[in-house]
């Protein structure tokens, strides 16, 4: 798409506009709505990891003037909460409250009532009685023959299957031909890694309101990273035309992955509004919010093949996932991870992947910033950091020689959405930061002593941006805009994607101005709802820009087409003799003739004389589907310090180099970059998530005290944290753009453990690095060494 | 039922009654009463989002009792910055600066932030950080919203602002 023209706002650092609204505390978010007469909804979460529901009583809760609701109230519609995915692509396990707990903390009944208060009140008035059923926790153990079995039977589209040993997925893929790429290999590397679960921790939990309307529709506010998948999910399980749902689009408090899907409170909350026919407020608590949705664990094996001229001839992967008890799409999951892994080295085109994903009766999991992505990066990273000293490569020289870059094949989501690469920041990212960091002149760690140690240590990832492909595949990918020409030249711009504070929605309506030419502050974003707009999937996938910007710029070029054709009219010209410029000086776009822009007119006046003619608005809406998914590239190059008295890791410096293409506004990219870091940081040395096996519960019981993220002292100071983007321009995005969102988190995690492993020469292949698991890993290595040396 | 009490407090500047039950925390009580830039993040002192000025004191009011605060006065991210030119400059530095992406921890930070400008706190990010350690934001990886602290803080020392 084309080139942006002189003085374009794409590029520049233009402060946030809903930056004011967020400062001064007017932003109004999901949990802030209120609604007059709203009650309060509140939910009775399952004491037990698996229990059977033998009888429900509600006579005391409704004396205290209680709407209660429980599985008998609702269709017995089976789903899945992720609707990205094709039907016939989507295993469906569960309802909107079931008959039967699967996991501790999940919702079985709920209740509103006329306060907060009464509401919790009236849920513990609520009688059950259950038949505890034993329960599951570990994926080697739920596959065995005589574990406790989570269902029988699930749907995939409209196929009942049968569940065999609690195994939700298979997923095994396998290209060109790894005995020969092993056969051809001097060496074989074989190792293996694990990631346990975290937490999203989006600073608002998830909640919904939801509003019966006097025409029998409803109107619903909630945190959702798609209105239309909220729509669609609600048409479906209450039996209701999609005419009368309207999702309202709202900025809500941090996303993270953690409502691509439809939150589990959503159609609870629109069947309790239902029932008592006046609006409802249903709020998790951030104790609730823990057991609502986890990042998915992992655990995997990798075995590599490597001539000693360090080519690498073959990977294969196996892969172990808990996904809890309830699918929300283990399947692309597993696609996904072999896609990331695929696309990250060439392997000579010899790969397989074999992935398993187990039911438990654990919380479900669900995408978290990278769906896979660095869960596998650690592995294949860590993989690559080993090889490099083993062999004695340099880690740049090793990643420069495999790394698939421009003209090779990118698996955007899984092995049915690929595309060709044709914008690469790979290169430039390893060959400056390696100068910058003077990388080659490390040293090694058994020539460092002292009680804290220094290391260096590098990582590359990337992710996709969106998930379209030249052939339709298994995901579904396209978003919707609307664009209309006001009577004084500015511009409403209606768009379905959501912004989770990365900026998506100022770089949209920096792609209307640049193609219509007016000041950005007369693009307005308007208010957007299902009932008002074309679909989007959702913003996920790294898509935002991309996607969304995409679908924006090829009507914003609708409407520039009309906009010429009625200032031809207008002006006496032919359309295709004139052209839009924008005007500060006017503060206004302007139509010319091309080289004589003596003839001109402002798009106010053609607008305001097209409707004195009543010709009508220049407006147009559509959908728009990309056909490729570039990777938008990261390396981390990380100084770590390790304690070698306490265990503790820290900081204290940071090189970060993100490939977005043509950056719409680079301070905001930097911006994610950087917070990307900490949550990486966070998930490297700090987020565990075990589980009480004896109750079910977690053991942190859903507080956040106990569950350590990192706060403001954690960061490394400002002053050492650098970023960079790289030099790149992706011919397929708008004005040059791709995304950055996930990739920003991809290598995090391997560069933190290969620079742990260069300041104390111990390999960690398990998250997270806890000051006890690095001061454990010393005493082992230091209780060897003893043994082998005798004093 | 629980008992109601009625308390008289100022509120970014407002003299109010509210009727509160007697064990309400104070951020429930100002956000049933349409202070909404008051956010929950927690409601039980993890998280730092429903920080506001109590008698001129940063505080979670998630973990204050909205009865024990008769009497007093309280202040949040949003009177601040209508009446307070210090926090007016803080919320603009945060724009500047970058240091807003979803925005749900940004008026616990900003009064967070603000409260330490006014006890005198100096352009030091070590201390800085440690005075925003109690708010936790997901989403940003603190470095720009301590460096739109640091840089009021600045603005104060070279005597361009007065705290
Ligand atoms: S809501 Fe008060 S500290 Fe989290
Ligand atoms: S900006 Fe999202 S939590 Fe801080």
């Amino acid at each position: 798409m084309t080139q942006v023209s002189e003085g374009s706002y794409i590029g520049q650092n233009v402060p946030r506009s809903d930056g004011h609204a967020k400062v001064t505390g007017a932003m109004v978010y999901p949990s802030d709505v209120i609604v007059p007469g709203m009650m309060y909804g509140a939910l009775l979460r399952s004491p037990y990891p698996h229990a059977e529901i033998l009888s429900v009583d509600t006579t005391e809760a409704e004396k205290m003037g209680a709407v209660c609701l429980t599985y008998k109230d609702i269709e017995p519609i089976k789903y899945n909460e992720r609707s990205v995915s094709i039907p016939a692509a989507t295993y469906r396990d569960r309802t909107v409250l079931p008959d039967k707990a699967r996991h501790f903390g999940e919702p079985l009944m709920a209740v509103a009532a006329d306060t907060q208060e009464l509401a919790y009140r009236a849920v513990r008035a609520i009688k059950v009685e259950y038949k505890v059923l034993p329960a599951v926790f570990e994926p080697e153990e739920a596959m065995k023959d005589g574990a406790p079995q989570l269902y029988d039977k699930i749907y995939l589209g409209d196929e009942e299957v049968a569940v065999h040993n609690n195994i939700g997925v298979i997923r095994n893929i396998s290209e060109g031909d790894c005995e020969a790429g092993f056969a051809k290999a001097d060496r074989i590397f074989q190792e293996s890694f694990e990631l346990g679960r975290i937490y999203h921790n989006q600073m608002e939990t998830k909640c919904a309101v939801v509003k019966p309307e006097p025409d029998g529709s409803i109107t619903v506010w909630a945190t959702a990273q798609s209105i239309h998948a909220n729509r669609q999910l609600l048409g479906r399980v209450l039996g209701m035309p999609l005419s009368r749902i309207n999702v309202i689009k709202l900025p809500f408090g941090g996303a993270f992955g953690s409502s691509i899907q439809v939150n589990t409170v959503t159609p609870i909350c629109a069947y309790l509004a239902l029932k008592a026919g006046r609006p409802v407020k249903l709020v998790s608590a951030r104790e609730e919010d823990f057991y609502s949705h986890q990042k998915y664990p992992a655990k995997f094996t990798v075995k590599m093949g490597v001539t000693n001229d360090g080519l690498i001839t073959a990977a294969h992967v196996t892969a172990l996932v808990d996904f809890g008890a309830h699918q929300v799409q283990p399947l692309p999951f597993l696609g996904c991870t072999a896609g990331w892994f695929a696309s990250l080295y060439k392997y000579e085109g010899n790969i397989r992947f074999d992935g398993t994903a187990v039911y438990t009766n654990k919380t479900p999991c669900c995408a978290m910033q990278g769906y896979g992505n660095p869960q596998i990066n650690f592995a294949i990273e860590s993989m690559i950091d080993i090889i490099s000293n083993e062999m004695g490569f340099s880690p740049v020289d090793l990643r420069l020689k495999n790394y698939r870059g421009v003209g090779d094949e990118f698996w955007g989501q899984g092995p049915t959405i690929r595309s060709i690469i044709k914008s690469c920041g790979v290169e430039q990212s390893l060959v400056e930061g390696r100068q910058m960091t003077d990388f080659d002149h490390r040293e090694r760690p058994d020539t460092k002593t002292g009680d804290v140690r220094r290391g260096l240590g590098l990582a590359r990832g990337f992710h996709c941006s969106g998930t379209g492909g030249p052939k339709e595949g298994e995901v579904i990918d396209y978003s919707s805009a609307l664009v209309k020409i006001n009577e004084d030249g500015s511009v409403d711009l209606l768009t379905p994607v959501t912004d989770h504070g990365g900026g998506t929605w100022d770089a949209l309506r920096k792609i209307c101005a640049e193609v219509l030419q007016v000041p950005l502050d007369l693009v307005g974003l308007s208010p957007a709802g299902t009932m008002q707009i074309g679909y989007d999937v959702c913003t996920h996938a790294t898509r935002g820009v991309y996607c969304g910007g995409a679908a924006v710029y090829h009507v914003a070029m609708k409407v520039k087409e009309k906009l010429l054709e009625v200032a031809g009219r207008l002006m006496a010209e032919h359309a295709y003799n004139l052209e839009v410029v924008r005007s500060d000086g006017l503060h206004q776009g302007v139509v010319q003739v091309k080289d004589f822009p003596a003839k001109s007119m402002t798009i106010g006046d053609i607008a305001k004389q097209a409707q004195n003619m009543s010709w009508g608005t220049i407006a147009y809406t559509d959908s728009y589907r990309q056909r490729n998914c570039p990777p938008c590239f990261t390396t981390h190059f990380v100084e770590v310090e390790v304690d070698m008295r306490t265990g503790v890791i820290t900081v204290p410096k940071v090189l970060i180099f993100g490939d977005c293409g043509n950056p719409m506004n680079p301070d905001l990219v930097k911006g994610q970059l950087v917070g990307s870091f900490n949550r990486g940081f966070g998930y490297t040395v700090f987020e565990q998530l075990p589980t009480n096996e004896a109750t079910g519960e977690l053991a942190n019981k859903g507080l956040l005290v106990d569950y350590k993220t990192p706060s403001a002292m954690e960061m490394p100071p400002i002053k050492d944290v650098e970023v960079i983007l790289c030099d790149t321009y992706e011919p397929t995005g708008p004005f040059g753009a791709k995304g950055i969102g996930e990739a920003a988190l991809a290598s995090v995690q391997a560069a933190i453990s290969n620079a742990v492993y260069n300041a104390i020469g111990i390999r960690f292949h398990k998250l997270p690095l806890t000051p006890e698991a690095v001061l454990a890993a010393i005493r082992e290595r230091e209780a060897q060494s003893a043994g082998a040396t005798p004093s | 039922m629980s008992e109601k009490v009625k308390i008289r407090l100022k509120v970014n500047g407002e003299d109010v009654t509210y009727e509160v039950d007697a064990h309400m925390s104070l951020m429930r009580a100002l956000r049933e009463h349409y202070v909404w830039d008051v956010k929950c993040g927690c409601e039980v002192g993890e998280c730092g989002t429903c920080t506001v000025l109590l008698d001129g004191q940063a505080v979670k009011s998630c973990l204050t009792l909205a009865a024990a605060c008769d009497g007093h006065e309280v202040w949040t991210n949003k009177g601040l910055g209508y009446r307070d030119p210090l926090t007016a400059r803080l919320q603009e530095a945060f724009v500047e600066c970058g240091s807003v992406q979803c925005g749900f921890c940004t008026p616990g930070m900003i009064v967070a932030g603000a409260a330490y400008l006014k006890h005198g706190g100096k352009a030091d990010r070590a201390a800085i950080k440690n005075i925003i350690s109690g708010n936790l934001c997901r989403c940003t990886g603190y470095v720009k919203i301590v460096d739109a602290i640091y840089l009021v803080a600045k603005e104060i020392e070279e005597g361009r602002l007065t705290a």
